[in-house]
């Protein structure tokens, strides 16, 4: 892990110094897990790809500003392609159809409404953290972060008042910060 | 608003996760672009609510992204040279048949060619009476750059331009500058422009004084509108 963050800081360090090469190298390290994220954000194999390309097109004018206050290379690019993929959603006013199931549905599901598999593997990086939030707060957390849902959308979602819903957010995200800070 | 230290907690968390919208997110960001404290809280989430990016399955993107990003970054050199000495001579005597000029035109499209499922708006400028289109228009979305080939354009009147304008669905024509007649006008689209011929697929000429319009609302009258279409 260590040695991959060492090689793609390597990389952003060569396209903060204008080498197409590295920002090529650049791209086939990276672009898979980017496009995924964007993909899985909006649903949308059109807007992901402009997303992809937006963030690419940033990364090579802004690399230089990368440091290691922002976070790991990754994490600072990927929340680059995040943000923009975030952007053309709002700007578009697209909204993803959310999987196979009906967004009316996913609250009565008890596990959450995400993959299984994906928030175990959230679950892990946050170190355990998500999973001591009460089910509905780490659920609108999941459901706003992965699905991009505003709090009026999540409230349809969720068939949960507006103030709950962002009252949900709210207090799990400073629960989420106190069990990290620990 | 203050800038507590709870309240900026509170907001950098939502503005990571995206929740915080509208004109809340705008006036956040300012507040990121004064305070390092603030920018400091963001990191923080971005850091760790990032770690949430890093678990997504990854996908394989289609090739054309990375040829389009090559084309945003260090477009290809104009095709002029690659069209031989000719071509220059030819523009150059604007004087010649319309039908040359489409020739020289035929030649460039096929020069150009696009690559496939990028959408592309193409139209062209036509007047009553006159058999030839006056301008021929392309638009290479994966170039974000729009073309207006002349054909059988006359110059404006002395002390005239045209002025090529976006006309939105709704809200003010946007300029695309001074149309010289005599040559190919190119003229790269902004992230606002692309969207709003994207959206309308309707643009229109006006006649402006030298110089173009001094107001940045078409002053003059419309000679032409046309619309777009995607091919």
């Amino acid at each position: 892990m260590e040695s991959e963050q060492e090689r793609l800081l390597h990389l952003l360090a060569g396209v903060a110094q204008q080498d197409r090469q590295a920002f090529e190298a650049l791209y086939r390290d990276i672009s898979g897990r980017m496009f995924g994220l964007c993909l899985k954000l909006c649903g949308q194999r059109q807007l992901a790809e402009e997303a992809l390309q937006d963030a690419f097109v940033r990364i090579w004018h802004h690399a230089g500003e990368y440091h290691s206050d922002r976070g790991s290379p990754l994490s600072w690019m990927l929340s680059i392609a995040r943000y923009r993929t975030l952007d053309l959603i709002r700007a578009r006013k697209v909204r993803q159809s959310v999987g196979d199931q009906p967004l009316k549905n996913l609250a009565d599901e008890r596990a959450g409404p995400l993959d299984h598999t994906l928030q175990q593997a959230g679950s892990a990086a946050l170190t355990g953290c998500l999973d001591e939030l009460s089910a509905s707060q780490r659920d609108s957390i999941l459901l706003s972060y992965y699905r991009c849902l505003t709090h009026e959308e999540l409230a349809q979602a969720m068939d949960t008042p507006l103030g709950t819903v962002k009252s949900w957010i709210r207090r799990g995200l400073m629960a989420l910060k106190r069990c990290l800070e620990q | 608003m203050r800038k507590t230290p709870e309240r900026i907690e509170r907001l950098a968390a939502e503005y990571v996760l995206g929740s915080l919208q509208g004109l809340a997110r705008r006036r956040f960001e300012r507040w990121m672009m004064e305070s390092a404290t603030v920018r400091r809280e963001v990191w923080y989430w971005e850091q760790h609510v990032g770690a949430l990016n890093e678990m997504v399955p990854q996908r394989q993107p289609p090739a054309r992204v990375w040829q389009n990003i090559q084309q945003r970054l260090w477009p290809e050199p104009l095709p002029r040279s690659d069209v031989g000495p000719g071509r220059d001579w030819l523009l150059g005597g604007w004087s010649l048949l319309a039908t040359a000029a489409a020739l020289v035109l035929a030649l460039v499209l096929v020069q150009q060619p696009a690559p496939p499922s990028v959408r592309v708006l193409t139209g062209a400028i036509v007047q009553a009476g006159i058999e030839d289109p006056l301008w021929v228009i392309s638009e290479a979305a994966h170039e974000q750059r729009l073309s207006l080939r002349p054909v059988a354009a006359q110059a404006a009147a002395p002390g005239k331009d045209y002025e090529l304008w976006i006309v939105p669905d709704d809200g003010q024509p946007l300029s695309l500058g001074v149309v010289p007649v005599g040559q190919v006008y190119r003229v790269t689209l902004d992230e606002a422009a692309r969207q709003a011929l994207g959206s309308s697929q309707t643009l229109a000429i006006s006649l402006e004084p030298k110089g173009g319009s001094p107001t940045g609302a078409p002053t003059g009258p419309i000679l032409h509108v046309t619309r777009l279409y995607e091919l």
